[in-house]
């Protein structure tokens, strides 16, 4: 759910199964985004999904935040509560972006550790969204494919799968997305994301602003066919467009859900 | 060539942390002695790090997340600066959100306070000329603007509640509302500009604006210096007869004069729902 739409769901009541928040959004802020958000949380399921846990982060778990989403989640009635398998920042500082970890039997001991305690904290499984990475530490040891679905399995979390991210992460490590994809537990994936990203020839960068490309949609079908149908979510976070453009997306995910490939080409 | 050791997660995450955000890339980022320190054989050989793909460079793909960092701070400060932007121009006004991001480096989970410091940075950075003068004073207007955005919510003070008031009452004033006291006349040049318009540089000419959240529209409103003083100790948390005095020690204006003026500041004031009910 994005600011520019604030006006259009809060006046149409647009019929969606439900919405996702940046959780950072509405942190410390006491105007606008949240009025609107408290009225849109009466009539839709809210989900957070947030970009600043830092679960990979060897810095301190930040209990204060931790309890700013507790409350937030408890404000909205949150039926889950994520972020993405990912670094933001160390010593003290933020990058506001999503650092790979390097996928090592460390780095794995130590996220599912974090993971393990955050969500003993707040009461609930995270969701654990694969991010899109755009280099490969050196030492890693597995493949990111198998260090999620271990980090799923011995932290005991939950998985967001952005399909758009395995498309992007794939492109620029050269990997094949089926093999990854099938290398996810699904029956621990509770939400999917689809997005665009931006295509610059030697590598793909997760833009969330435009539409989901082609080669996207048939990965999309791929685990709609494997899994069954999932909770899917549009991200577009810049070049925003109207409303009805999101949700001719959003129909278009339906349809794919709905296993009628061709209808929604 | 010696295999490097290969290094801890905390250590790896430093000298990344170290490489990306330092303000002339990664490739200068790499070599630069804070991540030398941390990981040296990296300087001489980035692959021992970070895999090159078919396509790109081990360094190629630090930039990545290098360039990225810089952009999405920037971008996040065009939005909060946009009069300023315009001011200075988009290559100066990126530049000087550089430096500021390398200088100020974000320490919060949130992104509300990373410009927290960008007036008093342009202030000590920027060249002495009133163009520059100037668009000090409206970064710090831009600001308020955004501190106002994310206040608290407060109920405002009803008729009867201020009909009640008297000299002895501390009023309780709105979290959302911010005081500036500034070197130009800020707040109508960005007036202008957000017209449009291209106002002339001006002259220094002390003004002072009230930037507060009424509903959830922010607004800007230039006050008179009694008025703007009286409102001072008012936040202060002076009873209004000491805050009324208070604003004659300091004004330039008469008892009289303040006395004829006050119900139309109140009127104003309660109009802008600058006063709260307390919070029991």
């Amino acid at each position: 759910m994005r600011t520019q739409h604030f006006r259009h769901i809060t006046s149409k009541w647009p019929a969606m199964d439900w919405f996702e928040i940046v959780s950072e959004n509405f942190i410390d802020t006491g105007g606008r985004p949240m009025h609107f958000l408290d009225q849109v949380a009466e009539r839709y399921p809210i989900v957070m999904h947030g970009v600043s846990l830092s679960v990979g982060s060897t810095d301190p778990i930040d209990f204060a935040f931790l309890d700013k989403l507790k409350a937030l989640a408890k404000r909205v009635k949150a039926r889950w509560l994520g972020d993405h398998v990912c670094w933001t920042g160390v010593a003290g500082l933020n990058g506001h972006d999503l650092y790979p970890v390097p996928y090592t039997e460390e780095g794995l001991r130590h996220m599912v550790s974090r993971v393990r305690t955050i969500q003993d904290y707040l009461g609930q499984p995270l969701v654990l969204e694969n991010p899109s990475t755009y280099l490969t530490f050196a030492a890693s040891s597995m493949p990111e494919e198998e260090f999620i679905a271990r980090l799923a399995e011995d932290a005991d979390c939950a998985l967001l799968l952005d399909v758009n991210n395995v498309y992007v992460t794939c492109r620029n490590h050269d990997l094949d997305p089926l093999a990854y994809l099938d290398a996810i537990p699904l029956d621990r994936v509770v939400q999917i994301h689809l997005a665009g990203h931006t295509d610059n020839g030697t590598h793909c960068i997760d833009t969330h602003d435009g539409r989901v490309v082609d080669a996207v949609w048939d990965l999309y079908a791929r685990v709609m066919a494997r899994a069954g149908g999932r909770a899917t979510l549009l991200e577009w976070d810049a070049g925003i467009p109207k409303f009805s453009v999101l949700q001719q997306e959003v129909r278009k995910a339906a349809r794919f859900r709905n296993g009628v490939r061709e209808a929604a080409a | 060539m010696k295999a490097m050791a290969a290094p801890s997660l905390a250590t790896l995450e430093r000298w990344m942390q170290a490489v990306v955000m330092h303000p002339e890339g990664a490739e200068t980022g790499l070599r630069a002695p804070k991540a030398r320190r941390l990981l040296a054989a990296a300087a001489r050989d980035p692959s021992a790090v970070v895999l090159p793909s078919k396509q790109l460079s081990s360094v190629e793909r630090l930039e990545i997340y290098a360039h990225m960092y810089y952009a999405r701070l920037v971008e996040v400060m065009e939005t909060e600066y946009p009069t300023v932007r315009q001011l200075l121009g988009p290559h100066a006004f990126a530049a000087a959100c550089r430096s500021y991001v390398a200088k100020h480096p974000s320490r919060a989970r949130l992104l509300n306070g990373l410009s927290a410091g960008f007036p008093d940075f342009l202030a000590k950075s920027l060249p002495r000329s009133h163009r520059h003068g100037l668009a000090v004073d409206i970064a710090r207007i831009e600001r308020a603007m955004e501190d106002v955005f994310d206040a608290p919510a407060s109920t405002p003070m009803t008729a009867a509640e201020f009909a009640a008031v008297n000299g002895r009452t501390r009023l309780a004033v709105n979290p959302a509302l911010v005081l500036l006291e500034l070197r130009y006349p800020a707040n109508a040049c960005m007036n202008a500009m957000r017209r449009g318009e291209q106002p002339r540089i001006p002259r220094p000419r002390v003004t002072r604006v009230i930037v507060f959240r009424r509903g959830f529209q922010v607004m800007r409103r230039e006050q008179e210096q009694v008025q703007f003083r009286l409102l001072q100790a008012l936040v202060a948390g002076k009873p209004l007869a000491a805050a009324v005095r208070a604003s004659l020690v300091h004004g330039a204006g008469n008892a009289d004069r303040v006395a004829g003026r006050l119900r139309s500041w109140f009127e104003e004031w309660a109009g802008a729902q600058l006063f709260i009910k307390k919070i029991k």
